[in-house]
C-alpha cells in the first residue's frame, strides 16, 4: 500500500506526515496527530461536526482528502486558543446555552466564525439558514442562534483567520499520475447460511416505497409465461444473470450487482418464487446484503401477464421494497425508478428474443446506455408448483 | 466508514488527467463533495483518484462580448462571492448560494457537479435553462463542445467519452431584458431537491427555456414554454403532458415548483 508524505501547516505549524491516500483530513488530524478536536459525527458529509478550516474556508474534514491538503493551511478548533473572535463565541455559546454534550461545538463554532466575519448584517433567519450544516441534537439550535447574534450584534472583533490562496507547488511532472491502476477490489462474501432463513413476509412492506409497471412484450402469453416461470430461462434475460447451480426448490439464492454511474453495490441473498399458474401470475420475495456497502434490501414483486393479442403480452409489476444502510442515503425513489425501468427494457427485449427461440444474451456491465447496471441472481433451489 | 485504499496523484495539466483515465478504475476528482461521501460509504470504489481541483486550465474565467467561460474547478463560493464574472448579472451567484451548505461550496466544483450528474443538482437544471456550453477536451479531437441539454444523458451519466475531460463551461450572456427563475423544493435546507424548476426568457434572442429537475434523470425541456409563460396553458397542464408517467403527488410539487420559478422571474 503506498503512502504519501503530506506536507501543510496545521494551526501554524509545519507538518510533515505519511499518510495512505484515502485517509480523510479528520482522520488525518485525529489520529495521526492527534488533534482530537474535530469530531466525526457522520463521515459522510451531512453532520459538519469534523468542520474546519482549510485555506481558511471551513470545510468538511471528513470530505476532503488529508492528501488533496497538500501545501495547504488548516486550522482546527485547537488553533483557535488566542484568536480574539473565536474566544468571543466560546464565551457567547456558554452564556447562551449553546452547547450540551459539546460534540457538534467545534463545528458549530467554525461554523460560527465563518457566519460572524462573511455575513456582518446576518439576521438571525439567515444565520439559521447557513447553520443548516451543522447538526446538533442537544440545543434544539436556539442558544446557537443567539450566541452567534450576540457576537455580531456587539462589534465582534476582526478574525484572524481570512480565506487564502494555496502556492501549488509547480508541476511536479507526469510521473506523478503513475497510479496503481489495479487496486484489487474485496472479494464479496459468501451468503451465511442463516441468512437463508427469515424472508420478510409481504406485511413488512406496508410503507415501503413502490413501484408498478406495465411492459409490452411481442411474444404470446404462453411463451412469456413459459419463461417467466421457469426460472433459468427468466434469470437469462436479466442482464448479466446467473444460476449458479440448478434450481432445486422454491428458494433461490444468488447475487444481483446494481450499478449507477460511479456507485456500485453487489447484493447477496436469497428469494422465494411462488406462481400462480391459473392466473397466470405470481410473486417473489427476497433479501440481499451488498458487502462493500453493508446496505440491506429487502423486496416483494408480484408480477402477472395478460394476452394482448396472439402475439402480444402485456406484464404487470408491482413492486416495493425497503433498501436500509448506507445505499439508501443514494436510493432517492426517484432513482430507483430509473434504474428499475433501464432494467425491464432490457428484460422485454431478452424474453422477446427467447420467446422467438434466440438466447437472450445477458447484457454486460457496460451495455446499459454506457454505464453498467446489472442484477445477478444466482438461485439454487427451486419448486415449480405448477407442475 | 472507511473507504476502500486507492491511490491519489493530482494532475498539473488536463493531459495529464486525460492519460490517467485511460487506467482501469480511475476517476476524476475536483472539490470531492459528492464524491467523498459516495467513498467513505464504499459505493465508489476506485482503484486511483486524480485530483484535477489544481490544474490551472480549469481554473480560468474567460470573458468575451458574448459569453463568460468558467474553468470547471471553479468552486460554488467564487461564484456565490462574486470572485468571478457573473454572465448573467446575478442570477448564478443566486443559484450557487444555494447549493447545499457554504462548507461544501468552499470545496465544491462547478465542473464536478456537471461531470457527476446527479438528477437533483441545482447546476444540472440551472445551466440547462441558461442555453449553457460544456466544454469537453477530447483525445485526439481536441475541444468539443456539448450543449447542456445533451451533456448530461441520464442519472449520473453525461456524454463524457471514457477519456474527456470537462475543462470549461460556457454560459452566454443574456439580453437587457432577459428574465429567469428557479426555485427549487427541499425538505431542508442544503438537501438535494425533491422538485426544481426554472424559467428563462430572452426577448432579445427569442431564446424561451422552462425546465422541471429532479426527476431523477436529466432535466425536462418543456417543448411550448411560450404558452406557459404567458398563462394560457398552467404549469399542471404543462407538466402533465411533459411527464405522462409522473405520479400526482410529484406532479404537484413539480407544478408548484414551476409556477414559484414562473413568480421569481425577474
Amino acid at each position: 500500500m503506498t503512502v504519501q508524505t503530506i506536507t501543510l501547516t496545521v494551526n501554524g505549524n509545519s507538518v510533515a506526515q505519511a499518510a495512505e491516500p484515502r485517509t480523510h483530513l479528520a482522520d488525518f488530524l485525529r489520529e495521526d496527530l492527534l488533534l482530537t478536536g474535530t469530531h466525526l459525527g457522520c463521515e459522510q458529509g451531512v453532520c459538519g461536526a469534523c468542520t474546519v478550516f482549510v485555506d481558511g474556508r471551513p470545510s468538511r474534514a471528513c470530505i476532503t482528502l488529508a492528501a488533496s491538503c497538500q501545501g495547504a493551511h488548516v486550522q482546527t478548533i485547537e488553533g483557535f486558543d488566542d484568536d480574539p473572535l473565536m474566544a468571543k463565541l466560546r464565551d457567547a455559546f456558554k452564556r447562551h446555552h449553546g452547547l450540551q454534550c459539546g460534540y457538534c461545538t467545534p463545528g458549530m463554532l467554525a461554523t460560527g466564525y465563518d457566519i460572524v466575519r462573511r455575513l456582518p448584517d446576518a439576521d438571525t433567519d439567515r444565520i439559521r439558514r447557513e447553520l443548516a450544516g451543522n447538526i446538533c441534537r442537544c440545543t434544539g439550535y436556539a442558544g446557537i442562534v443567539e450566541a452567534i447574534s450576540d457576537v455580531l450584534g456587539n462589534t465582534p472583533p476582526s478574525a484572524n483567520v481570512q480565506p487564502q490562496t494555496r502556492e501549488r507547488t509547480g508541476a511536479a511532472g507526469k510521473a506523478d499520475i503513475a497510479l496503481a491502476s489495479s487496486a484489487p477490489l474485496p472479494s464479496e462474501s459468501v451468503v451465511r447460511d442463516s441468512e437463508d432463513a427469515n424472508l420478510p413476509g409481504m406485511e413488512a412492506f406496508a410503507n415501503a416505497p413502490t413501484l408498478s409497471r406495465q411492459l409490452s412484450i411481442a411474444a404470446p402469453l404462453e411463451d412469456v409465461w413459459r419463461i417467466l416461470s421457469t426460472p433459468n430461462e427468466i434469470v437469462a434475460c436479466i442482464p448479466g444473470a446467473a444460476l449458479d447451480a440448478n434450481p432445486e426448490k422454491d428458494l433461490l439464492q444468488g447475487t444481483c450487482v446494481v450499478a449507477m454511474g460511479p456507485i456500485k453495490a453487489a447484493f447477496r441473498g436469497i428469494a422465494r418464487l411462488t406462481f400462480e399458474p391459473a392466473s397466470r401470475s405470481g410473486h417473489v420475495v427476497g433479501r440481499g446484503r451488498d458487502s462493500f456497502t453493508r446496505s440491506v434490501l429487502e423486496g416483494r414483486l408480484n408480477f402477472a401477464v395478460a394476452e394482448v393479442s396472439a402475439h402480444a403480452t402485456e406484464l404487470t409489476l408491482d413492486m416495493a421494497y425497503t433498501l436500509t444502510g448506507p445505499l439508501s442515503q443514494f436510493s432517492r425513489p426517484d432513482l430507483v425508478a430509473e434504474i428499475a425501468d433501464d432494467l425491464l427494457r432490457q428484460v422485454a427485449k431478452g424474453i422477446e428474443t427467447r420467446a422467438a427461440g434466440g438466447v437472450a444474451a445477458p447484457a454486460s456491465h457496460s451495455s446499459l446506455n454506457g454505464f453498467s447496471l446489472v442484477w445477478r441472481i444466482v438461485k439454487r433451489r427451486v419448486k415449480r408448483l405448477f407442475s | 466508514m472507511k473507504s476502500v485504499a486507492f491511490s491519489y496523484a493530482p494532475a498539473h495539466e488536463i493531459g495529464d488527467a486525460q492519460a490517467a483515465l485511460g487506467h482501469d478504475g480511475i476517476k476524476l476528482v475536483s472539490g470531492g463533495q459528492s464524491l467523498g461521501p459516495m467513498l467513505n460509504l464504499r459505493l465508489v470504489r476506485p482503484s486511483g483518484l486524480v485530483d484535477v481541483s489544481g490544474v490551472e486550465a480549469l481554473r480560468q474565467v474567460v470573458e468575451t462580448d458574448g459569453a463568460v467561460r468558467y474553468g470547471a474547478a471553479i468552486t460554488h463560493a467564487e461564484i456565490e462571492d462574486g470572485l468571478v464574472p457573473d454572465a448573467t448579472g446575478h442570477w448564478l451567484r443566486y443559484a450557487a448560494s444555494r447549493i447545499a451548505y457554504r462548507a461544501v461550496r468552499n470545496r465544491g466544483t462547478l465542473g464536478g457537479s456537471l461531470a457527476h450528474a446527479d438528477p437533483a443538482a441545482d447546476w444540472v437544471i440551472v445551466m440547462t435553462t441558461l442555453y449553457a456550453t460544456a466544454l469537453v477536451h477530447r483525445p485526439g479531437v481536441g475541444e468539443v463542445r456539448i450543449p447542456m441539454e445533451d451533456f448530461v444523458t441520464g442519472a449520473f451519466r453525461t456524454a463524457l467519452g471514457p477519456q474527456d475531460v470537462l475543462a470549461a463551461i460556457e454560459v452566454p450572456r443574456p439580453g437587457k431584458t432577459a428574465s429567469w427563475g428557479y426555485w427549487k423544493y427541499t425538505h431542508q435546507e442544503g438537501e438535494f431537491a425533491k422538485a426544481s424548476a426554472a424559467v428563462f426568457v430572452d426577448s432579445d434572442t427569442t431564446r424561451c427555456r422552462i425546465a422541471v429537475g429532479a426527476l431523477g434523470r436529466q432535466p425536462v425541456l418543456l417543448r411550448e414554454p411560450d404558452s406557459v409563460i404567458s398563462g394560457a396553458v398552467s404549469p399542471s397542464q404543462a407538466l402533465g403532458d411533459a411527464l405522462p408517467d409522473m405520479s400526482a403527488a410529484d406532479l404537484r410539487l413539480h407544478a408548484i415548483a414551476l409556477a414559484k420559478a414562473l413568480e421569481q422571474r425577474s
